[in-house]
């Protein structure tokens, strides 16, 4: 090995290493919510008794408890601060997190597999907020969340649009001349198509974008890059190559803010999914009411059901919070109208770009 | 002047290249900038005082060719980006040299136009890979070349599918040791005669003296070019290279309020 290889693997190991510590972390504060007093001088000391069982010739026990001890210390820190915790679905860095940090700031950001365990985290009351994309301006709508919503009890308190600016990611040792293959989500790929090609690029497929960076974090593959949001970058310690590399104008997902407690902000747009029967007229009837009371409607969108599918649930947002008599009125008349409605809450319409 | 087959052919059409505002080939097209850029601080204030003296295009080196392996050799990437930065806040379209034919698709990523410089005029494997870019090329006269080599040389390029070359006549090297080049202003009506493609001229280098740049600018308007490439430094004794051919804000916005006035008093002039 050469030097610089040595130099190389080290700065990989060392940013493993923090990786693997925000994971730590968050599995720290996750933790509390499974125990009333969390007993961490119990597990402390298992811990560190364990440390004297392995025998690491470079790693001295007495280093390797310290070190333990601090990062027990700054878990128990982190714990004490509590944040609330928001949960996401995607690896760090998902435009999820992006979307978790502008609703809500000092939030610690959890990582969820799958959109359900967002859902049903906070149902259960593991994690404090959820943030699920319910729509993108390009794809239309996020079928598996809108599904989720229509039986979920959670509440909408909150929404943000998110505009999607793809990087070009790379870890800094890469030359990026060298770069031939690249890692991302297959939607990211087929955003920057045009890219890729126009720098003789090989796209490969990776289950999440932000996956495909940590992926590059930790394995330093040869001659690859990533795409993925520029806060991935931050966070892997990865070079951004080059930002808004994506081929068609500028694209943005809207994001809803779930809680288990109705908004208590200053409300002025609602979110509500209902069905009609099969009969001629019955969805005309519902719109109808919204036109009377000339209450603007902001996106309308059917789904079919999956208990039914020759039947249709209808997501619609309005302007207007659910206080407001008008609106409170509408509602009162399209529960006699219609065979299922439910209300998924007021809240604060976004004001902020895209 | 054999097998020049694209760029030398019959046509009264002149080549117009269009660059974001601008159009090389009808419009008097000034670039001005750094030699190097070599901070986001230095790049942003000399685009702003170029921007403002009335510069339609703003310049800057990322990877420097240079005499010596010692000297810098430019911020590479991250330079790069800085121009684009710079070129994005003044809104002026940013030209950059090329170097290394790996290089070239990642600079067409950040510049509008590419440049080849004159050490690598004849750098054949350069010019074809800037040849299949879709970015416009500007490509500067060898220090030691006839027009008909120079011609063949944008010749490698068009053949290769890229219709937009602007030609840069930028000096040659004669017995005269106090220019930096001497500059071969007969080139411009020269190639106006032997070709459709537009050509500015490079004061800086032809001369690198400060007090030259002014007139051999307004020359080069007087002999019909179709715009000029000048170095302009918002501190050039701090500049990093080519620190004194390279003109103050001041001087270079006095240049410019001789030049496009003599410009329309040219095209004023009885044909």
């Amino acid at each position: 090995m050469k030097q610089n290889e040595i130099s190389s693997k080290i700065n990989k190991i060392d940013r493993e290493l923090l990786v693997l510590l925000q994971e730590r972390m968050g599995l720290a504060l996750r933790s509390k919510k499974f125990q009333e007093t969390y007993d961490d001088v119990q597990s402390e000391e298992n811990v560190l008794e364990r440390v004297n069982r392995m025998n690491l010739d470079l790693v001295k026990s007495s280093f390797s408890r310290q070190l333990l001890k601090t990062i027990i210390d700054e878990s128990k820190r982190l714990q004490d601060e509590d944040r609330q915790l928001v949960a996401f679905q995607g690896e760090h860095g998902a435009y999820g997190e992006v979307a978790s940090r502008k609703l809500v700031p000092n939030g610690a950001y959890i990582p969820c597999l799958e959109f359900i365990d967002v859902f049903r985290g906070v149902e259960d009351g593991h994690f404090d907020l959820g943030v699920v994309p319910v729509e993108n301006s390009l794809e239309g709508a996020v079928t598996q969340v809108n599904d989720l919503l229509t039986t979920t009890a959670l509440k909408v308190i909150g929404e943000v649009k998110v505009v999607v600016n793809h990087c070009l990611l790379a870890t800094e040792a890469t030359d990026y001349r060298e770069i031939r293959v690249v890692y991302s989500h297959p939607q990211a790929l087929a955003q920057c198509r045009d890219f890729l090609m126009r720098n003789k690029l090989e796209p490969r497929p990776y289950y999440d974008t932000a996956g495909a960076a940590k992926m590059l974090a930790r394995e330093n593959p040869k001659a690859a890059a990533a795409i993925a949001s520029a806060l991935c970058g931050e966070l892997y310690d990865l070079e951004i190559i080059k930002e808004g590399i994506e081929d068609g104008p500028s694209n943005s997902t809207r994001f809803l803010l779930l809680s288990r407690d109705a908004s208590t902000a200053k409300r002025d747009k609602t979110s509500i999914i209902f069905a009609v029967a099969h009969e001629a007229g019955q969805l005309y009837g519902v719109l109808q009411l919204f036109a009377e009371a000339n209450i603007n409607l902001t996106r309308i969108s059917s789904m079919p059901l999956r208990s039914d599918p020759s039947n249709y649930s209808f997501f619609l947002d309005f302007e207007g919070s659910e206080e407001d008599a008008s609106v409170a009125d509408v509602l009162q008349k399209m529960s006699q109208m219609t065979i299922a409605l439910k209300n998924l809450g007021s809240y604060p319409a976004y004001k902020g770009e895209a | 002047m054999k097998n020049l087959k694209l760029t030398v052919r019959e046509t009264t059409q002149r080549t117009i290249i269009n660059v974001a505002d601008v159009a090389f080939g009808r419009d008097f097209v000034v670039i001005a900038g750094p030699c190097s850029i070599e901070s986001e601080s230095q790049i942003l204030k000399t685009a702003r005082a170029v921007k403002s003296a009335g510069a339609d295009m703003l310049r800057g080196g990322a990877f420097k060719p240079r005499t010596s392996p010692y000297a810098f050799q430019g911020l590479g990437l991250r330079g790069l980006k800085l121009l684009a930065q710079a070129g994005q806040e003044t809104g002026l379209p940013i030209i950059t040299e090329v170097i290394d034919p790996r290089d070239v698709s990642w600079v067409a990523e950040f510049a509008d136009v590419l440049q080849i410089g004159t050490r690598n005029m004849q750098n054949f494997s350069l010019l074809k890979e800037v040849g299949q870019s879709s970015r416009p090329v500007l490509l500067k006269r060898g220090m030691h070349s006839t027009l008909e080599e120079w011609l063949n040389c944008a010749e490698y390029i068009l053949s290769e599918g890229n219709p937009n070359v602007i030609l840069c006549e930028r000096g040659i090297r004669t017995f005269e040791k106090y220019t930096r080049n001497t500059l071969d202003l007969s080139a411009v009506p020269a190639i106006k005669a032997l070709t459709h493609l537009p050509i500015i001229i490079d004061p800086t280098h032809s001369t690198g003296r400060v007090h030259l740049i002014g007139p051999m600018s307004l020359a080069a308007v007087a002999a019909g070019a179709d715009g000029i490439i000048v170095e302009v430094h918002h501190k050039p004794e701090e500049a990093l290279c080519d620190a004194d051919q390279a003109l103050t804000p001041a001087i270079f916005a006095d240049i410019m309020g001789r030049l496009r006035p003599l410009r329309s008093f040219m095209d004023n002039l009885p044909a």
